[in-house]
């Protein structure tokens, strides 16, 4: 995948998020989080439960307010949802009245953008997410890792330049959810331009990223921008290589230090447990 | 999997009972079952009536035996008819009132927060009153004519439409608004193509309800005033001692509030397959 080193597709500068601004209770969720993403590059944002993380992927997605600092997305402030972006939330957002044809095919209708045009291309993505024989099926009918199949076709059926991701595949389990990763790799080469995936797995992101960007609960920002060296396409294999396993101890430690000098030992060891899953 | 222990769950009761129940486990009469079983029931208590008036020799004006009512309805039925055209019409009338009323009321609670704050509370407590006997009131501010009945049923059936359908758009999936946001949908389009179709259930159980509460309303607005109407002909005759005429006339009214409740639940149907297609 070529990148263009200089190009700043997504730019984020200093950017805050704080809840109940001015009240005794207000909340720092993000912490004055930069960086810079060139265009075509899959990057994971990785950090324990609570970090922060999915606010600042709702904040790139404009569905969230930025309290400080500024994103910008192909050069133009973000003010608001746009259509230049695909999200796939946490759970998978069916609606249950609708086949997974029809699922994939909301956005088009919201967008009124004339449907047969995309028809076919959205029974093609299903196609290739394996859900051949699903397209008539409704929600209810479907497993959850085939429903999560059928939001990442809803996401990518309007050709978005930029995918957010939101810990997509936490709710399926470890098989699954490996089936997944690779589904998504294959799909990303082919259909995105640029992708944003937030994570609690380090070894999820180590194998879907070409960058990783950790980020702690305390303070609630970016602590380590780091580069995958693999080349693509990577086949699952190398999870069980020595670099990937030291690569992915290095992101560990980098966590766990900065949880160590809040002296909260108990949280640190289960959180290291959650990331580990 | 055999298929008696297939109807084990659907029904819960436990394998060996229903061994017992040999002659409805066949294959296709289980099919009807759900028809047949209810028939059934009611069939035995007629009999069990008819059994008990006959051999305790209770007078026809204390409980008249089944078969004098069913000879009475034969006799009275174009009576009946007549006086069942009125009660139809008006519950409809009510129910439909109610039914715009009360979605139009939710809409408003749902997207104004002041319109929420306002009313809402106020709605709770108004559901709290026994709005049976506020129906006098209705006659002293429309008359005596349908309108009274109609507006007095309405107004009753109206709450649970009210409080459902708010209930219905208030309990829409969170993630499958901010997906529409997303999208940049409008507001409309957040409304017609996600958090109507979800309260869709929501509406339609609050409107069975508000059919069955019509029925109930118009019943006693006739009660209190009217010259025709199922209501009306059930004290007429009641005055005249003609208990099998009563029982007659309520089994009419019966038929009346099933058709009306199949209705509804048909529509609900309809609407509901509609949004699949979609």
């Amino acid at each position: 995948m070529p990148v263009v080193e200089h190009e700043r597709y997504v730019e984020v500068a200093e950017v805050s998020k704080v809840y109940r601004s001015g009240t005794p209770e207000a909340v720092e969720a993000v912490s004055s989080v930069s960086f810079i993403l060139p265009r075509g590059q899959f990057v994971a944002v990785l950090g324990p439960s609570g970090c922060g993380k999915s606010t600042l992927l709702m904040m790139l997605g404009g569905l969230e307010s930025v309290t400080a600092g500024h994103i910008a997305i192909g050069g133009e402030p973000m003010i608001g949802p746009r259509t230049s972006i695909g999200i796939m939330f946490q759970d998978a957002t069916l609606l249950p009245w609708k086949s997974a044809l029809d699922n994939v095919l909301f956005p088009i209708r919201v967008l009124k953008r004339p449907l047969d045009a995309y028809r076919d291309g959205a029974r093609q993505l299903l196609e290739r997410v394996g859900l051949d024989g699903f397209i008539y099926k409704k929600p209810h009918e479907l497993s959850g890792g085939m429903r999560q199949r059928v939001a990442i076709c809803r996401a990518l059926v309007y050709d978005p330049e930029l995918l957010l991701m939101d810990e997509p595949f936490s709710a399926l389990d470890a098989i699954t959810r490996d089936e997944m990763n690779e589904l998504l790799l294959d799909l990303w080469q082919q259909y995105t331009k640029t992708a944003l995936f937030v994570t609690h797995s380090i070894r999820e992101a180590v194998f879907l990223a070409d960058r990783v960007l950790v980020m702690t609960r305390r303070p609630a920002t970016i602590v380590e921008d780091l580069t995958v060296p693999f080349a693509r396409p990577r086949p699952m294999a190398i999870g069980e290589s020595r670099e990937f396993n030291e690569i992915c101890g290095h992101l560990r430690e980098r966590i766990e230090e900065s949880h160590r000098p809040n002296g909260r030992r108990p949280e640190t060891s289960v959180g290291r447990r959650e990331l580990v899953g | 999997m055999t298929a008696e222990y297939s109807a084990v769950p659907r029904i819960g009761i436990a394998p060996a009972r229903l061994a017992g129940n040999a002659v409805l486990a066949a294959p296709h009469l289980r099919r009807l079952r759900p028809v047949i079983l209810p028939l059934l029931m009611a069939a035995v208590v007629l009999l069990v009536w008819q059994f008990v008036v006959t051999v305790l020799r209770i007078p026809a004006v204390i409980l008249p035996p089944p078969v004098e009512i069913g000879h009475e309805l034969w006799r009275a039925f174009p009576v009946l008819l007549h006086h069942a055209v009125p009660t139809t019409l008006d519950s409809l009338m009510a129910f439909f009132l109610a039914s715009a009323l009360g979605v139009g009321l939710a809409i408003a609670i749902t997207y104004s927060p002041f319109l929420r704050d306002m009313l809402y509370p106020n709605l709770i407590v108004f559901q709290l009153i026994p709005k049976v006997a506020l129906a006098p009131l209705f006659v002293v501010w429309l008359g005596i004519g349908s309108e009274s009945r109609v507006v007095f049923a309405a107004f009753v059936s109206f709450f649970p439409v009210v409080i459902s359908t708010a209930v219905g758009f208030a309990n829409v999936e969170a993630s499958a608004l901010r997906l529409c946001r997303s999208l940049t949908a409008s507001e409309w389009q957040c409304f017609a193509m996600v958090r109507f179709p979800f309260a869709l259930p929501a509406i339609f159980s609050g409107m069975k309800i508000a059919m069955t509460m019509a029925v109930i309303g118009v019943i006693i607005g006739e009660f209190i005033s009217a010259q025709a109407g199922l209501g009306f002909y059930i004290l007429y005759a009641s005055s005249r001692m003609e208990t099998a005429v009563i029982f007659a006339a309520l089994f009419v009214l019966c038929v009346i509030g099933v058709a009306l409740f199949g209705a509804v639940a048909l529509a609900e149907e309809l609407v509901r397959r509609s949004y699949g297609r979609r």
